[in-house]
């Protein structure tokens, strides 16, 4: 008994000992950083982010992490190939180190010898993030899907939860969720399927529309809601999709026609404006300005589809509103003409400071996130220049992006880690423009995006927790819903 | 000691001989007769050994009888393995409720009856969107069900039912009724509680477990309240609810107190006839349920597929030499074999064919035929099709599990494409199953090796087959795509021969006179035969000019028999009985009556 006791002891000390050891002494030190995965090497993330636990990308028998503040504090963990940090901790160091930087050292052991390499920085902005982000979880397929979802994730936590799941009505898919400058109590998005519509939340009401009317080609589709939160600007597409042979490509998703209109929030009805709703035009994508007196949109000449598909070049144009009235100005400007440079502008979303407007730019076409080529970009509302945001994009798909409530983070959809399931990225970008390198949104284990069999979709910001009766919702997809008015 | 005492002694454990007997009869069935069937099943999910997995199931009221029936249902990879799992689930069942009712009267009166709830689920379990969870409810149930008649005080039983019963709701879902049913059922024949407090019981049960769902439902699951309330997916449709699921439950809840009141009430003197009265009712009901739910043209679909997944070509044209097919899923599955076995153009009209339908079927969203399709086009060499087909027929699975099947051939076709780092995802998921992880191993392997991809027999070659210029496919124009697949690589001899099937299935002899010079280089030493035939009839419509020689080499033999079949056909009102008799292996049979 005295025996046994003693050994426990000993080894609750010696287990104790090298937890608490923070001086691995190395073996060998390389001169090179680690390979890890998530790559968290030199990125710029808020102080309220999740921990960034990582995985060594080699074989090895160990793995020990010192992360320190050049401000001071600093976190030592040890792992078998992953590091699982605690939330605590890492709180304590990144706000010590706001506005600083942090460096992480990477000791691996392998065939008995710690192996130590090149230390990483990780800057900590000043500037914080939003509460979370609501995105949709879906399989990257084609036509049929099968459980799928809209989700919320704290960013300062790991927690997720869904929002709505397609399991809650049989057969249903879920999609476009919006919401007014980030604030999840104004929220749009459609369920489609047998017991289908417009969920919009706002005011506290929960509501299921029905949003085709005899002047529509379609239902409501891609959703931006005015500031002001009394409208709701939406595209209505005749989609299709058609399937490529070769190895590059899948999917091409193609509108026969399309047009924009607004949806006027508080007396259920729809606002047409003819000029964005021509025959010789495709206009999709509608973005509202910050001040609300301006709506961006894509537009491009109608072609014949699928046949020309590949000619269908959308350039980024922008009318003036009047949201006193509901009105629409007559002079259409063009923003950016993508078109002559035999390029496409797809998802126009203006920086909630109003100085920027960030788009996906693409060969062709509108459906960017089936374009490896997609890269976003950043106008500059003060000098008029665009340029494309270099530290940001890969040489794999960016397309989907959403801005912070500061203006300081903006959020991305990006396939560059495999070139088929797409990740959220998050990158800073400040003052002058400029983005930092983009950061994948941490998991509590980093195995994570190897294990899930679907893709981050829509990845929007949000201030805080999407708050949505669901039983009102199945209660409600088995009613008829509210048909949508056309202003006469 | 007669014989109707010696069957019926509690001395000898005849009820366990035919218990015995019942499982090997079901072993035998699903082995010998039904296999198919459960390889079926055994592709329709992708049970992996994580947490992750697990934790998903766990969640979710009756989740654990989900995810012990996929446990189970993955070794139906051997469906002789899956023979013995359903044979006994269904025995400890049936033995778990004849154990049960002996608690209730110690004879062996009604053994039959206590088959009843197994005969049943043996029956749903030949419908092959019967799930195996579904039947590991019941047996949590049925294993409640004789655990409460082992406690003696009645105090503990409630006690029990009051905290058991939320557990066996989150293992069985709404299964858990059964189990209160029986519960009631057990006190009110033993009598150690009145019937106040037995109601009482009940109702407060019915409280604290009604309770469970609706904090389910209210709290964090997405489902219709009516499948968190049912909670088993007993069928792969969760929408579909079949009342012989309840009569399956309620029958593993009442039977022992039903045969208990008809003990007690009729003493019945002559054991036999209740016997063969029992028989009487449960032989004709087993017929009819039986009848309901096996289909044994699906066991010979599911039989050529199961053939063309695991590429034994040779079984799959054995099989239909034995019986010519005639679903075209079947006949699809044959004529891939034939194509693969370069035996298309010779033999494919000696067996039926149903048109297109039976060489490359329609997309259709299902998990069946797009991936039996999706075959036709991985070998094809059609690579960005089958890899579409194959996630189609998964993603369409109604209970939103992953295939086996369609990861496998994911995997396959992402590695074909040189999408690497997506096949490995695959693959280090197949690596958490158990009967593809050598596979996976192997395969990840072979990755590391560009060489090695390029000399592997079957993915070197159809990396040759791909399209190597961009068209957008057109299930429309078929024929147009198998064209501009073969010409994109004028080697892919199944490509072409594809196309030549297809006009001469749509009878669009034109263009396949006009496509045959372009691969006629395949056929240096003989043109197939019913290649042959074709092309001899298209030129019989065209020559003006009987001196003039067709341009192909035709064979002596079939000149011979075409000029005998014009023969039989212009000489007989009624032709086609004489030629269906001699002919029906030939295109011209094929061309003038189907």
């Amino acid at each position: 008994m005295k025996k046994s006791s003693f050994i426990i002891s000993l080894f609750i000390l010696l287990v104790g000992f090298s937890s608490c050891n923070r001086n691995i002494k190395p073996d060998e030190t390389k001169k090179e950083k680690p390979t890890i995965f998530p790559d968290y090497s030199d990125v710029t993330i808020p102080y309220n982010i999740a921990p960034l636990n990582f995985r060594i990308e080699e074989k090895a028998d160990g793995i020990a992490v010192t992360f320190k503040g050049k401000s001071g504090g600093s976190i030592f963990i040890k792992g078998k190939t992953a590091i699982e940090i605690p939330g605590k901790k890492w709180t304590t160091l990144l706000e010590a180190n706001k506005g600083g930087e942090i460096t992480a050292t990477v000791t691996v052991k392998k065939d008995n010898k710690w192996i130590s390499y090149a230390p990483f920085s990780v800057f900590v902005s000043n500037d914080p993030v939003d509460y979370g982000l609501a995105y949709r979880l879906i399989a990257p397929g084609y036509e049929v899907y099968s459980k799928m979802g809209i989700y919320q994730r704290e960013l300062s936590t790991f927690d997720q939860d869904a929002v709505l799941e397609n399991t809650l009505l049989t057969g249903s898919c879920v999609n476009c969720h919006s919401f007014r400058l980030a604030n999840p109590d104004d929220m749009s998005l459609h369920i489609r399927g047998k017991n289908g519509g417009t969920v919009l939340t706002t005011g506290g009401e929960v509501k299921l529309l029905n949003t085709k009317t005899p002047k529509t080609i379609s239902n409501f589709v891609y959703p931006f809601w005015h500031p002001g939160g009394n409208y709701i600007a939406y595209s209505v597409n005749k989609t299709k999709q058609v399937f490529h042979e070769t190895k590059a490509k899948r999917v091409e998703v193609i509108d026969a026609a399309s047009d924009v209109v607004v949806y006027d929030v508080i007396n259920n009805q729809t606002l047409y404006c003819d000029k964005l709703m021509t025959q010789n035009k495709f206009e999709t994508f509608p973005a509202f300005s910050v001040d609300g007196r301006t709506l961006y949109f894509c537009a491009a000449d109608a072609r014949q589809m699928p046949m020309e598909y590949t000619e269908v070049h959308y350039n980024l144009y922008s009318i003036g509103f009047n949201p006193e009235t509901g009105t629409f100005e007559n002079k259409i400007d063009t923003v950016f003409n993508a078109s002559e440079i035999g390029k496409s502008v797809t998802f126009p979303r203006p920086s909630p400071d109003g100085q920027y407007l960030m788009f996906t730019l693409v060969d062709y076409g509108n459906f960017s996130i089936w374009h490896k080529e997609a890269d976003l970009y950043l106008l500059d509302f003060g000098t008029g220049e665009t340029r494309s945001l270099e530290a940001a994009n890969s040489n794999d798909t960016e397309s989907y992006h959403s801005w912070s409530s500061n203006s300081r983070w903006f959020v991305f959809s990006s396939r560059r880690l495999n070139g088929l399931y797409t990740r959220p990225f998050i990158a800073h970008i400040d003052e002058n423009g400029n983005s930092s390198k983009p950061f994948l949104l941490p998991q509590k284990n980093p195995d994570h995006y190897d294990n899930l069999l679907f893709s981050f979709n829509i990845p929007e910001f949000i201030n805080k927790k999407v708050k949505l009766n669901i039983r009102e919702v199945e209660k409600l997809a088995h009613t008829s819903g509210t048909n949508v008015a056309q202003r006469e | 000691m007669n014989l109707k005492q010696n069957i019926f002694s509690k001395d000898i454990n005849v009820d366990v001989l035919i218990s015995i007997a019942f499982g090997g009869t079901v072993f035998v069935f699903f082995a010998c007769f039904y296999p198919f069937h459960l390889h079926y099943q055994e592709q329709e999910q992708l049970f992996l050994f994580s947490g992750n997995y697990f934790n998903d199931y766990l969640s979710r009221p009756g989740g654990i009888s989900n995810y012990i029936g996929n446990f189970f249902t993955q070794f139906y990879f051997y469906a002789w393995v899956g023979a013995i799992i359903i044979a006994v689930f269904l025995t400890a069942l049936q033995r778990m409720l004849w154990l049960t009712m002996r608690k209730f009267e110690d004879h062996n009166l009604f053994l039959p009856l206590s088959f009843v709830p197994s005969i049943i689920y043996w029956s749903l379990l030949c419908d092959e969107n019967f799930l195996l969870g579904g039947l590991i409810a019941f047996l949590f149930v049925a294993l409640f069900n004789f655990v409460y008649t082992l406690i003696k005080p009645a105090g503990a039983r409630s006690v029990v039912l009051l905290f058991l019963l939320p557990v066996i709701y989150w293992l069985a879902g709404g299964a858990f009724v059964f189990a209160l049913l029986f519960a009631l059922t057990w006190e009110l024949a033993v009598k150690q509680l009145k019937y106040k407090h037995i109601l009482l019981l009940g109702f407060v049960n019915l409280i604290v477990t009604g309770a469970v769902p609706v904090i389910a439902e209210k709290f964090f699951l997405q489902y219709p309240v009516k499948r968190i309330r049912i909670g088993v997916d007993y069928f792969r449709f969760p929408e579909i609810f079949f009342p012989e699921i309840v009569l399956t439950g309620i029958l593993v809840g009442i039977t022992p107190l039903i045969t208990y009141i008809i003990s007690k009430r009729f003493k019945p003197r002559n054991k036999a006839l209740v016997v063969a009265l029992q028989l009487l009712i449960i032989l004709p009901g087993s017929y009819k349920i039986f009848n309901k739910f096996t289909d044994i043209q699906k066991e010979e679909v599911m039989a050529y597929d199961f053939n063309v997944r695991m590429r034994r070509w040779d079984n799959v044209i054995a099989m239909a030499d034995k019986k010519t097919p005639k679903s075209p899923l079947s006949v699809t599955c044959l004529n891939l074999a034939l194509a693969q076995q370069n035996m298309l153009g010779e033999k494919m009209f000696k067996y039926y064919q149903n048109g297109v339908q039976g060489l490359l079927p329609d997309f259709t969203r299902d998990y069946t035929i797009p991936m039996i399709t999706g075959e036709v086009y991985y070998h094809l060499g059609l690579i960005n099709v089958a890899q579409r087909f194959a996630f189609e027929a998964m993603e369409a699975l109604p209970d939103y599990q992953k295939s086996v099947r369609s990861i496998k051939r994911l995997a396959e076709t992402n590695l074909i494409n040189g999408s690497y780092a997506v096949s490995k995802k695959y693959l280090k998921l197949l690596q958490k199953t158990f009967y593809y992880k050598k596979w996976a191993d192997r395969t990840l392997e072979l990755m590391q090796n560009e060489n090695s991809i390029n000399a592997h027999p079957e993915w070197g070659r159809l990396r040759q087959c791909r399209v190597t210029e961009d068209f957008l496919f057109s299930e429309d124009e078929r024929d147009m795509m198998l064209g501009l697949l073969f010409t994109q690589n004028k080697k892919n001899q199944k490509a072409f021969e594809y196309l030549l099937a297809y006009c001469l299935l749509t009878k669009d002899l034109k263009h396949f006179w006009q496509y045959f010079p372009m691969g006629q280089s395949f056929y240096t030493q003989h043109i197939p035969g019913n290649f042959q035939e074709a092309l001899v009839y298209y030129w019989t419509t065209i020559n003006k000019e009987p001196s003039k020689q067709i341009p192909f080499p035709i064979s002596k033999q079939t000149q011979n028999r075409i000029a005998a079949y014009h023969n039989i056909y212009v000489n007989n009102m009624n032709a086609e009985p004489l030629l269906r008799k001699s002919y029906s292996d030939s295109y011209w049979y094929y061309y003038q009556f189907r």
